[in-house]
Formats: structure tokens, sequence, C-alpha cells
């Protein structure tokens, strides 16, 4: 038995004994049990109610207060966010990689804590020491910028809670990348700029971009922290997904679930395009 | 890969030169600007936040705070939150785990597919996930003349907030057993299966000690994301106090009654559960790469 | 290759765990106390879910534990126990409408409760009880700065360019319905720049209001709070809710409009559900205790609410700060909700058209 199993590495060899058949048909439906159960059926019906009825349901949904604005604001924010992670993040990595110090452990941990610190905590967080009743608010207040509460708010919530996904993606590359190039080109008599433009940037300019598509597509789908931020002011600080909550609050899931689709189709298709471009990139990292 | 420098300029670089000591001292200058630069930026996006919420939640001395962590409402809260996790764990670990092997080590048609779709909770936002859960359970839902006729009530009840819990959480350990798998490759339990081992030795001695950080990593990024979960939970919850009240929503409605101490105390305390996650996370990472890279 | 059995073995578990998890969950997340089809016992600690608006969290917090105390002495120690919801009225009544099983009421409006008994779920006729079924009152006000530094005075003012205004969303709140019709009967009745009785001008009124709407919040305490966060100059609420957010420090100031609606707010039962969780005896009697002049002294005191008789509300209560209004009227001078309702929020309604001009 044993053997007549192991001789079993590509199927059209041999047929597997009915037992280890019957177990791999078993897990395989389980697994495929549970995503179809609890992925493609909610999406399903997401996708159905939203445009059962064409295109006017999303016409109607896009006609309401702010909608426009709502979703211009998410691009907007998602994208400066993702833009500012994207140089900080690229900075952190390089920090985190190349140079040693005492507390990059600490350092590391504190990169990767909005992965783990409730997005609603971040909102309460940016509040307490950003609010109007602040020290730090009074004071931009009185020059005239609103901290919280405002576009800013939403934001600075994105820039939280999207920081990880550049530096994780663009650390291990920076890893991978043998320093001889560097130390080469600055015994070759290049200036730490040029070094790191012609040397470095190369390598890592496909994981910034998968990084930074990542925190777009992270960006666009945040609730948790800018309901608590953002005052979801009509047409100001309202963004897609709290206009999304608002219909269905008003009881219009069938226009909530239009602007829906068309939210996540755009965070699940940049998903997908960079998990393939990580996944590939990680293959030739290792060639 | 070649680089090109441009005309080479006549520099002395001899080590120890005029022209590599002030290099040395700009690279030394740049670099402390770079971590300056970094510093700053995660001191005003998480250090100063972090400090704000703290000095909030003890705004009102240590008193306030046991008063409100030992309330009733606040405690069913963190016990629903905390029935929630345990089911969203028991269920995306197991069939997470089993998911994991099937993408791993089978090949069949669709299995692309099946690749995507565990994607896909990644790209969804929770306020959405919330709404297929009305759409399926609600009235005049797909599902909800079974279970209504049963009695059985789903929306404005825990098991809608088990349910949008789960698919949120499903990603998390697939994507951290998966890699560890491949990695793996099928050696050792080949080796295992030709000395004899049966399918639980081969699953408890070799599998699972194998991804066990892999699991565990996957484990802990659950739990924290269950914990924290807010916008899928708001929609089904109700919001009934101290019976469909997790956690984040007493936070959130703690606030709308003007009770912000106490929202800044739950707050507090659930940013310190995430970072003992935290660390959880960091080191079962850390422990997986190695794993990973054998 | 064999695949682990033993991963089939752990799904079968956890499934099995989940499920137990989960009836034990809903058992105690449904509050039934039912014993299946037909007979009804009653529980020992009947559980009653109660749903209100989303104003009157701190008074029903009060009424709720006196009604608890009270009830406790005359019934051998009995506990009652109370799960409370607040949130937009509207959305309220229609969530129950949608499978919330709410035994008790408390919403900010008629029409919501009305919502109700349309879809069958209230079967008793609750204007019956005293007061036509109120159980408080209200007026509609302008919550302003400290000091009111923009000096509104009326409706009129509000609707002026370049003001910020914060009134909920009427999809969902009902204290924005009541704030619309305040400014509409207000109009008809000659006050906030409008000939009495000129309709097209009650409704320009109103769409100089909205076109100066900076949120629609999905409920008047969200509203509110967003005002206190420094958004807009002025919010159209309830006079409670300016009061309630004194009383806990806030510079929240009240400016009254000479006319007012008074705003009348209903209790009831909600019979489908009060004989589904065998909890009819417990809950009518609190609906009954609401009425009381208990009841009443705790929404005067703690909910700063008025009486429901309307000369009463019109004179005010000077130890409460409640100042007497000019010219307080009732929904019944326009013809009550059904009509209001027509007139205003019907797809040809003057406040559809208004809000349509307005965007």
């Amino acid at each position: 038995m044993a053997s007549a199993a192991h001789t079993v590495q590509r199927k059209r060899v041999l047929r597997a004994p009915t037992a280890t058949r019957l177990r791999h048909w078993t897990l395989r439906g389980a697994a495929i049990t549970y995503l179809v159960a609890m992925i493609v059926v909610p999406v399903a019906a997401i996708i159905s109610k939203g445009f059962a009825g064409g295109l006017d349901t999303f016409r109607e949904a896009m006609a309401s207060a702010g909608a426009w604005e709502a979703i211009r604001l998410t691009l907007v924010t998602s994208a400066l966010a993702a833009i500012t992670n994207a140089i900080f993040g690229t900075m952190l990595a390089y920090v985190l990689v190349r140079y040693r110090f005492r507390g990059r452990g600490l350092l590391s941990a504190i990169v990767d804590l909005p992965f783990a610190i409730p997005t609603l905590v971040t909102g309460v967080m940016l509040v307490a020491i950003y609010g109007p009743n602040t020290p730090i608010g009074k004071a931009f207040g009185s020059v005239g910028i609103q901290l919280m509460f405002s576009q800013l708010a939403v934001l600075l919530a994105l820039c939280v809670v999207t920081l990880p996904f550049v530096v994780r993606t663009v650390q291990p590359v920076l890893l991978e990348l043998d320093t001889a190039e560097e130390e080469a080109a600055q015994v070759l008599g290049a200036s730490a700029w040029k070094t790191f433009r012609a040397v470095v940037m190369p390598a890592i300019r496909p994981a910034i971009a998968a990084g930074a598509l990542l925190a777009f597509a992270r960006g666009l789908g945040e609730f948790g922290s800018i309901v608590f931020v953002s005052g979801n002011i009509e047409g100001r600080t309202k963004t897609a997904p709290y206009f999304i909550f608002q219909l269905t609050n008003q009881f219009k899931p069938d226009q909530a679930a239009a602007v829906a689709t068309l939210l996540f189709a755009i965070s699940f298709a940049l998903v997908l395009v960079t998990s393939r471009l990580v996944r590939t990139e990680r293959k030739e990292a290792k060639a | 890969m070649s680089v090109v420098l441009g005309p080479p300029r006549l520099v002395d670089v001899t080590p120890g030169s005029e022209e590599m000591r002030r290099r040395g001292r700009r690279r030394a200058l740049v670099r402390g600007a770079i971590v300056a630069a970094c510093l700053l930026y995660l001191a005003v996006v998480l250090v100063a936040p972090l400090v704000g919420i703290f000095l909030s939640a003890f705004s009102e001395g240590l008193p306030t705070v046991f008063e409100t962590l030992t309330a009733p409402e606040v405690r069913h809260a963190f016990f629903l939150t905390f029935q929630i996790t345990i089911v969203t764990l028991l269920v995306t670990t197991s069939l997470g785990a089993v998911t994991a092997w099937v993408l791993v080590r089978h090949r069949f048609v669709g299995r692309r597919i099946m690749n995507a779709l565990v994607e896909l909770p990644l790209a969804m936002s929770p306020v959405t996930v919330g709404l297929a859960c009305v759409l399926l359970f609600g009235r005049g839902g797909w599902f909800e003349p079974w279970f209504t006729a049963r009695g059985i009530q789903v929306i404005f009840a825990l098991p809608s907030m088990i349910l949008v819990t789960i698919f949120i959480c499903i990603p998390f350990v697939i994507r951290s057993v998966a890699p560890v798998l491949e990695e793996l490759g099928t050696e050792e339990e080949d080796a295992a299966r030709t000395l004899g081992a049966s399918t639980s030795q081969t699953l408890f001695r070799v599998i699972l000690p194998n991804i066990r950080w892999g699991l565990l990593y996957g484990i802990a990024l659950t739990t924290a994301r269950s914990i924290g979960e807010i916008g899928a939970v708001l929609i089904v919850s109700g919001m009934l106090k101290g019976q469909t009240e997790t956690a984040t929503i007493y936070v959130l409605t703690a606030f709308e009654e003007r009770m912000d101490t106490e929202g800044y105390i739950v707050a507090l305390t659930l940013a310190a559960i995430s970072i003992v996650m935290l660390g959880v996370i960091e080191i079962s990472k850390r422990r997986k790469i190695r794993e990973v890279m054998g | 290759m064999r695949a682990p059995r033993s991963g089939v073995r752990l799904f079968a578990i956890a499934a099995v765990l989940a499920i137990v998890a989960t009836a034990c969950g809903s058992d105690s997340g449904d509050g039934s106390n039912a014993s299946g089809d037909g007979a009804c016992t009653p529980s020992d600690t009947p559980v009653l879910t109660f749903a209100a608006y989303s104003t009157p969290r701190e008074v029903y917090g009060k009424i709720i534990s006196a009604f608890q105390s009270k009830w406790k002495e005359e019934h051998d120690g009995q506990q009652v126990i109370f799960q409370e919801s607040y949130g937009g009225s509207t959305t309220q009544a229609q969530n129950i409408v949608n499978g919330f099983e709410a035994d008790i009421v408390a919403l900010s409006l008629a029409p919501d409760v009305d919502y109700i008994v349309d879809a069958g779920l209230i079967t008793h006729d609750w204007t019956t009880a005293p007061d036509e079924g109120m159980v408080s009152t209200s007026v509609v006000v302008l919550d302003v700065r400290e000091g009111n530094p923009k000096g509104f005075q009326d409706f009129d003012d509000i609707a002026a360019s370049g003001v910020g205004v914060l009134t909920p969303d009427p999809a969902s709140s009902g204290g924005a319905r009541w704030n619309i019709v305040s400014i509409y009967g207000a109009a008809m009745h000659g006050y906030a720049g409008v000939a009495e009785g000129d309709e097209a001008g009650a409704q320009s009124l109103l769409t100089g209001v909205f076109k100066n709407v900076v949120a629609l919040d999905k409920s008047a305490r969200d509203s509110i709070k967003n005002f206190e966060a420094g958004n807009g100059d002025v919010a159209i609420t309830y006079e409670n809710e300016v009061l309630t957010a004194r009383e806990a420090g806030l510079p929240d100031e009240a400016v009254y409009p000479p006319s007012s609606v008074l705003i009348a707010n209903p209790a009831a039962i909600v019979d489908v559900n009060v004989d589904k969780h065998c909890v009819r005896d417990v809950a009518e009697s609190f609906v009954d205790y609401l009425h009381t002049d208990e009841a009443k002294e705790y929404y005067r005191t703690v909910g700063f609410l008025r009486p429901t008789d309307i000369a009463a509300a019109a004179a005010g209560d000077e130890e409460m700060g409640f100042p007497p209004i000019e010219d307080l009227w009732a929904v019944e001078d326009f013809g009550g909700w059904d009509a209001l309702d027509e007139k205003l929020f019907s797809d040809a309604g003057i406040f559809t058209q208004a809000f349509a001009d307005a965007s």
C-alpha cells in the first residue's frame, strides 16, 4: 500500500487506491465548500443585488448628495496615503535592513502595529492627540488648520492604517539584494544618492509599486478609523465606504450593493495584480 | 546587471583621502537625516497617538479605569468579542489549514480560481461584508426564510457577527501556512510514509511541527483582526447594549453617549491586547521566515 | 500521496464546536422566553428589548433603573432585564420591521410607530394610552456656538448664504423630520420672514436651509456631536439635546425660534414580539409606568423634556430653564402627520422639491 501510494506523484501514472482518492476528495470538498459558502455566496449576493436592475440602481445611488465626492475623496486620499507611505516605507525598509542599531526589533514591531491595532482604536488615538480640544489641535486650529474632522484627518488615518504595506514588500527585496554592487559603485566613486538611484532603486521599484498598490487597495475600503476621525461631512469628508454604510442605514441595500461592487472590483483587481507581482518577484529573487 | 555611472570623474578615492573623509561625513549626515525623518513620521502617526490615548484613558484617574473595566456592560462586550474570536479561530484555523493543504499539495482544475478567492476578503471593505450578510440573512434575504422558519435569529444576533468576522479572517491562516507548506516540500512527509507512519502520525509528528510558526502567525493575525472588527459587526449587530455590543462597538457608543473617558479606557485596553498579539505576530513571523528558508 | 485524514477530523470537530457555540450564543441572543410554539411560559427573569431614538439615552437609563427597582419590590424580588438600543428613530422602526425583535419602542415621532403598525407587528391601538400614547415632548431649537456669535434668531437667519447648518438625515432620523416640519409650520404661521400661509415662501425657506447643510448625520445624536466637534455654525436639534449637552459641561447654547412645533414622542409595546417572548405583562407595565408622574419627573429633570400638555409645554419651566414659547403648535394644526407626510415628504411634497432644489 505504502509503495503504491508513494509512486503516485503524477496522478496520471497510476490510479491511486480508493481510500486515498476518497481522502483527497473529502479534503478538497471541505476546502471548496468552505470557500464557496463563505466567499462566493456573499459576493454573488452583492453583485446580483447591485446590478439586478442593470445600471439604473448604480445611477440612482450616485445621484445622492455627496456620492461622487465620496468616491473622489476615497480615491484621492488613498492614493496620497499610498504615495506618502511609498516614500516613508522605502526609507523605513532601508533603515531596517541596512542600518544596525539597538532597538531595530522594536522599530520593526512599531511598523507592524497598524496590522494589529483595531482600526477604530487608530481613529480614537488620533482624535485623542490631535482633536480640537487638545493642545496640538488647538494650536493648529488657531492658524486655521483643522486636524481632525477634516480631509486632512482622512489622509492621516489612511497613512497610519496603510503604513506597513510598502515596508513589508520592500524589506525582503532589500534583504536579498547583494550589497556588493552598492559597494562597487561607491568604490568607483559614485555618491550615496547616485548609488541608490542606479543600483538599489531598479531592484526595489517593483516592490515599492506592489506595496503602494496594496496600500491603495486597502485604503479604498477603510472604515473603522475614518468613521471616527472624519466627521462624515457630505461632499467634504464622507468617504465611499461610509457612503455604502449610509445607504445601508437608509435601507437602500440595492444601491449600497451597486456602489460596493464598484469599490471592491477595483480593490480586488489591484490585490490580484500585486499578488502575482509579489509572487513572481519572489521566484525571480530565488533564481 | 550593469551599472552606468556616467563619464568617470577624476576623484581621489584612496581610503583616508580628503574626498573619502568628506564622503564619509556626508554619508553619515544623510543616514542621520533618513533615520530622523523616519522617526519623526512614526512619532506623528503612531507614537504620539498612543501617548494621547494613554493620557485620555487615565485623565480621570485610576479608579475610573477600574470602574469602567469591571462594569457589566463592558465585561459583556469583551466576553462577546472573545466568543466571536474563538469561533472565528476554530473555523478559520482548521478549515484554513485544510484549504492551504489542498491549494499547495493538490493539482486540479480551478485551483487558480481558488487561490484568487482566498485573496478576495482582503479587498472587501468591512461595510460591504456587513451588507452581504444583511442581503443574505435580513428580511427578504436569500437564506432568511429557512432560518426564520426554524426560529433562528441570525441578523441582530451573534451568528451574523461571527459569520462576518470569519469572512474577513479567511485569508490569514491560509496565506501564512501555504508558503510554508510549499517551501517544505513533500520529502519529509514521503520519508515518514515510507518508514510506515500512519496519516495521523505524519500529521502530528511531521507536518504540524513544521508549519507551527506559520500557523501561529496566521492565528495571531486572525485574533488581532477579529478583536478589532467594527465595520461589518456594526451593520449586523443592532447594537443592543449589553447584548450585541462588542468591545469595539462599545467604544463607538460610549463616545456617542458622551462617556468619552470610558471610550478611551476600553479603546486603550483593546490597543494593549493587540500589542500583545503584535508580540506574538513578530516572534512567529521571524520563526516562520526561518521555517520557510528551511 | 496520501492526504491526512486527521484534517477532515479536525474540520468535523471544529464545525461541531462552531455550531454549538453559535447555538449557545443565539439562545442568549434573541432573549426568547417562549417554550417554542404554542404555550407561553413566562420566564423567572424576563428580558425586555427596548428600542428608542438616539437622544433620550440618559433619561431612559434612569427610568429603566427606577422601573426595575419598583418591579422588584412589587413582585417578590423578580429581576427584569432590559436590553437597550438607541439609534435614529426611523432606522430603529425599519430594523424592527426587518426582524429586530424589540418588545418596547420609544420613538421620536408617531409615524415611525405607525410604520411598525403597518407591518403588522403592533396590533393594538396605541393611541388610546394616556396623552394619545405620547410620553414626552420637546421643542425644536437652534444649537449655536457660545455667545451666539452670528446672532441667529430664527430659521431665515440660517437660510442666509454662507451659514453651515447641521441637521440629520430624514431617511433615518426622526429628529430630522421634526426639524423640517417646524421650519414649514413656522413659515406658514408667518414667522421666519415668510408671509402667513405662503407655501411657496415656506418651500424656498426650506431650500435655503438645506442648501446650507454641511452633513446629514444618521441620527440626531450624531448630528449634535458633529456640531460639537467643530463643524458648521448651527445645528437644528431638540431642546432636550442641547440641555443634556450643557449638563455634560459642553458649551452648546440654545436659541429658541419664536414659532416651533411641539415635538411629541410616543411609546408602545410591540405585540408580536412581546407575545413571542412571553413578556406582555412586564412590557405593558413598563409602558404604563412611562405615563406616571414619577416617570414624568424623570423626563423633566433628567431628560430635559417638556410635559405632554401643550399649554404647559408652551408656558415653559423656570426651574429647569425651559423658556416659554411664543407660538407653540402641534402637528394637528396642519391636519396631523398623515396630512403633513403627504404635503411635505411625498414625491411631489414641498420638502422633496426643496431638497432637490438645494442639491
